[in-house]
């Protein structure tokens, strides 16, 4: 007689629940709903932990990190989102229907916050995302 | 000596045992799930430098793309693949369709050393951002290691 429990199923259950939950979790995300440029060969920036995202939405409100912030503390909110690394690589998640306009100007609010270089993030054609 | 099936603790077992195979993909799957969302793709640039002198930037060598609303009014998402026919830029002085910017960029640029290789934008404020992206892919495919620097529009 098997006296042991047989836990094949229980594993099984508990499995696809974990990979339920790891798959819904990074669309649970808060923050602004970015439609992102596509373009035909982004080349790549990395994983998303470890950048600084500033995200411009569809209206120019600004969103450092999934917290929205002004654009006149853009400057202190950034600097508080860097802290003290020494080499942050910030990426600007910009929306597809604003204007260059919109964009240079964060360009250059990070610029004058001390920070050279940004990546300028897009969608690859055909790629699903959010 | 005969074989038989049913002789039961001599029988081989013939099936390859796939548990743990199925637990290694499982794994793998779990991994890949996980992190191809958090990956992003995108464009290195550098900022245009509100501080600095303007005039300092422009040297005989700098490779200066320029993209005006009027030649190439792209004010809204393009649609589908790639920019609009009707768009015109400016590379070096020269008026050209924006489809020959790739065998351009890389005539000119082709036979600098990697690191030399840098393309200047001057972009109109108007234009849009998905437009603007598309040409900085479509400039970047004509030759490796190309540096995006902004510079100010006139």
């Amino acid at each position: 007689m098997q006296a042991a429990i047989n836990i094949t199923p229980l594993v099984d259950v508990v499995l696809v629940l974990l990979i339920i939950f790891m798959v819904m979790a990074p669309q649970m995300r808060k923050g602004p709903d970015v439609n992102l440029p596509n373009t035909t060969k982004p080349n790549s920036q990395g994983d998303e932990r470890g950048r600084i995202l500033v995200s411009i939405d569809d209206s120019g409100g600004l969103w450092i990190n999934d917290q929205a912030v002004a654009a006149e503390h853009f400057d202190e909110a950034l600097r508080a989102a860097v802290g003290a690394e020494p080499n942050p690589k910030i990426v600007i998640r910009g929306d597809a229907k604003l204007n260059f306009r919109e964009v240079r100007e964060v360009m250059v609010a990070i610029e004058q916050a001390g920070f050279r270089g940004v990546g300028l993030i897009a969608k690859r054609t055909g790629a699903e995302g959010k | 000596m005969q074989f038989n099936s049913n002789d039961s603790g001599s029988s081989l077992q013939s099936e390859i045992n796939i548990t743990p195979l199925v637990d290694v993909v499982l794994v793998l799957l779990i991994i890949f799930m996980v992190v191809v969302p958090l990956l992003m793709e995108g464009y290195d640039v550098d900022i245009p430098r509100a501080s600095a002198d303007k005039s300092a930037q422009v040297a005989e060598s700098q490779l200066i793309l320029s993209i005006g609303s009027a030649t190439c009014p792209i004010l809204t998402p393009p649609a589908g693949e790639g920019i609009p026919k009707n768009c015109q830029v400016t590379l070096a002085d020269q008026k050209i369709p924006v489809a020959e910017l790739p065998t351009r960029v890389a005539t000119i640029l082709g036979g600098r050393p990697p690191e030399q290789r840098a393309l200047f934008l001057a972009v109109d404020d108007h234009l849009n951002y998905e437009a603007v992206l598309r040409i900085i892919d479509l400039a970047k495919s004509g030759v490796e290691d190309l540096k995006i620097e902004f510079v100010a529009a006139n």
